[in-house]
């Protein structure tokens, strides 16, 4: 992995993980004792180059979560680095830092959470919830705070009058946007957004991933993007990793990944799509039985249970993540051999225009009734 | 041009769809909620009908009373039905019956429910009995409905599990939810509802809380027994992806009215209605316009209390027309001339 990293690339590399674990241990008893470990992550590393987008994608409790978050340190790494490029301080391994140190780091990633009712505190005004990360860091107090909230609720079209109104006050769309202005509120570079539209409806999805891209695009921000809904990573990514028990499967640039999938269990998401026209119904690829507990994994590639294109070698031994070229990894033994298919784009459904009947008339015109 | 908003009852029914054997009827039904901080009126004249063997898809945003409609056919719903007929016929009978007339609680609603009429909810998790294993929660509604015999009841609960293709359908029926995956408790869910061979299923988000691969799963057996026991289902999303895949014909909703209504072909490649097209506009697209902003719908769907004069769209319609669509509320009209394609738009009268 690292070879490919150095090729001319370093320098612009912001995140860098290597070999990151996040282990959960299993108590049971009376005692309490450890009796096994579920393996959330169990060793993966990918990087981030700046001002790119890397989507992350799996099936719920493939941890890709517990990734976004080990990665902030919201959770403490089994073993691992976390590299990260700060700055003021320059690279530095995240996973080794205390909590004074963090505190320096902190300001530089932040993160926006999926569920919107939840991860805004119900007892805090807006303005206090945008502002805290400020105080904290002691970046403004008094007027300047004040006016920093009031900036940064305008950027994401929230109006700064509502400041003083609590959370429950707000729709799921604008709450969405209050949590965006919170991560936004220190000038980070890295976000890790969380399923950050997975909570919305669709008309108000639309409005959240094009504040992000147009936030990405003023404020040179990094994303890792984690979401299940492959139509939306595949929107807003550059680059996907795939993840599956604890694992990255397959990563590669958006257009690699969805067209041309090494690995098939990328084939097998790519399949499930729901594709928005009737006139492509397609049938799923058949997955036998359950996605295996990070508890208790199978053995030697923990997809070969479910793979369809299994054999003997796959049930020994585990594929290690390989560059086949052109910065596209596979953890696959027949990742050369194997004809996968991709998506076809969705183009012969025409994008109908609205129809315009009085095209000067503005919609929002408080006409006489 | 009346304002239509007080009177759409008997202007609405000149333009809606009707087959030679439709399964329910509903027509212009009316469902309030009194809360102690107003009236929310959540359904304001539904009209549609769901043919035999047919996917009925009903697509809107959260609030459009779309799960309410579902809950209504089923007496289920919490609110108040104020006007309106849901006329329901059985497989082999000419009789309609008008579900709205019967007692919530009496024998014939009972009689219905579960057993002509079922439904599946979006949540697997909550809405199995944590208490009860799922082969005995399948039995209650075979005992209830179809025999006494609770050895019988016992063998079409495994034979229903079996074909809705879970692996080991005998050991299933003894396990408690918990034991089961979500993908698991959908699939026995769909086995309960379709223990009594119901003409009608209404499956209200049914694999919105399930992972693709999961959810495509669900979506291909649900195809399967659909045209195997030839069931009408009512399918409820809000996902426009799953109602492409699965739906014969679609009705989007908009705050509590129906807004436009066709064959799904002709939702996808022909739509009229100013938000349907930016509902499909809005959804990202495989390989299409990547890099490339969104286009998203201005606004947000307006509070529930409110009561918004003229078309309910208009506030964030691109295509509205100032002093028409502000303050009439359109009728339900027919597409150029098709029998099959309606829309409630000013733009289209």
């Amino acid at each position: 992995m690292d070879t490919a990293q150095k090729n001319g690339k370093s320098d612009e590399i912001l995140l860098e993980v290597r070999g990151l674990k996040k282990h959960f241990p299993i108590q049971s008893g009376f005692l309490r004792r450890v009796t096994g470990y579920v393996k959330a992550v169990d060793g993966i590393d990918f990087y981030i180059k700046k001002g790119e987008t890397l989507g992350l994608v799996g099936e719920s409790g493939c941890g890709k979560s517990t990734t976004g978050r080990t990665i902030l340190r919201l959770l403490d790494p089994t073993a691992g680095e976390i590299i990260f490029d700060d700055p003021n301080i320059g690279k530095v391994d995240l996973a080794k830092l205390n909590r004074a140190q963090l505190k320096r780091v902190r300001p530089n990633m932040q993160i926006i959470f999926q569920d919107p009712f939840s991860s805004l505190n119900p007892r805090l005004t807006v303005g206090q919830i945008v502002g805290e990360p400020l105080e904290i860091q002691k970046v403004a107090s008094g007027q300047a705070l004040k006016d920093r909230v009031a900036e940064l609720l305008q950027e994401v079209g929230i109006r700064p009058e509502n400041m003083t109104r609590y959370p429950h006050a707000f729709s799921g769309g604008q709450r969405q946007r209050i949590g965006i202005a919170r991560a936004l509120a220190l000038n980070p570079k890295l976000i890790v957004c969380d399923e950050p539209v997975s909570a919305l409806d669709v008309s108000i999805q639309a409005q959240v991933l094009n504040l992000l891209e147009d936030l990405q695009e003023k404020y040179d921000l990094t994303y890792l993007f984690i979401a299940h809904d492959l139509s939306v990573v595949e929107h807003i990514s550059d680059r996907v990793a795939v993840m599956y028990v604890g694992y990255i499967v397959e990563m590669a640039s958006t257009e690699q990944l969805y067209y041309h999938p090494k690995h098939p269990y990328t084939e097998a998401l790519l399949a499930a799509i729901p594709k928005p026209d009737p006139r492509k119904r397609t049938r799923p690829i058949k997955l036998p039985g359950d996605v295996p507990s990070p508890a208790n994994p199978p053995s030697g590639c923990y997809f070969h249970p479910r793979c369809r294109y299994a054999e003997e070698i796959c049930k020994v031994e585990r594929p290690p993540l390989r560059d086949i070229g052109g910065e596209h990894w596979v953890a696959c033994h027949f990742a050369e051999k194997l004809q996968l298919q991709g998506v076809t784009p969705l183009n012969e459904i025409p994008l109908v225009e609205l129809p315009k009947r009085q095209a000067t008339a503005p919609a929002t015109t408080a006409a006489a009734t | 041009m009346t304002n239509v908003a007080t009177g759409a009852g008997t202007a609405t029914t000149g333009a809606q769809i009707v087959s030679e054997d439709d399964v329910v009827r509903v027509e212009d039904l009316r469902l309030s909620f009194y809360t102690t901080l107003g009236v929310v009126r959540a359904l304001n004249g539904v009209s549609f009908n769901i043919p035999r063997g047919k996917v009925l898809g009903v697509v809107g945003e959260s609030g459009c009373g779309k799960s309410q409609t579902g809950l209504s056919i089923m007496q289920l719903t919490p609110g108040r039905i104020e006007g309106g007929r849901i006329l329901f016929r059985e497989f082999n009978t000419s009789e309609e019956i008008d579900i709205v007339k019967l007692d919530k609680n009496g024998p014939e609603m009972r009689k219905i429910r579960g057993n002509h009429i079922s439904m599946i909810f979006q949540e697997p998790m909550t809405s199995l009995n944590p208490c009860y294993t799922v082969g005995h929660q399948i039995e209650e509604a075979i005992l209830l409905h179809q025999t006494q015999d609770k050895a019988e009841a016992r063998r079409r609960a495994v034979d229903i599990l079996r074909k809705v293709g879970m692996p080991n359908p005998e050991r299933i029926a003894d396990s408690y939810p918990h034991q089961l995956s979500g993908g698991m408790r959908q699939r026995a869910m769909i086995a309960m509802a379709l223990s009594c061979n119901p003409t009608l299923l209404i499956a209200d988000e049914p694999t919105t809380a399930l992972d693709v691969t999961t959810e495509a799963q669900i979506l291909d057996l649900m195809r399967e027994l659909q045209h195997e026991i030839g069931t009408s289902i009512m399918f409820i999303t809000h996902n426009m992806g799953v109602v492409a895949q699965m739906c014969d014909e679609v009705a989007v909703m908009y705050l509590g009215r129906i807004i436009e209504r066709a064959a799904v072909d002709d939702i996808f490649y022909n739509p009229k209605h100013p938000y349907t097209i930016s509902l499909l506009r809005s959804i990202p697209r495989l390989g299409v316009a990547r890099g490339q902003k969104l286009e998203s719908i201005k606004g947000t769907v307006p509070d529930p209390y409110s009561t918004v004069p003229g078309c309910p769209f208009h506030p964030r319609c691109p295509a509205a027309i100032p002093g028409l669509c502000d303050a009439v509320m359109p009728d339900e009209v027919f597409v150029d001339g098709s029998r099959t394609h309606t829309v409630r738009c000013h733009l289209y009268t």
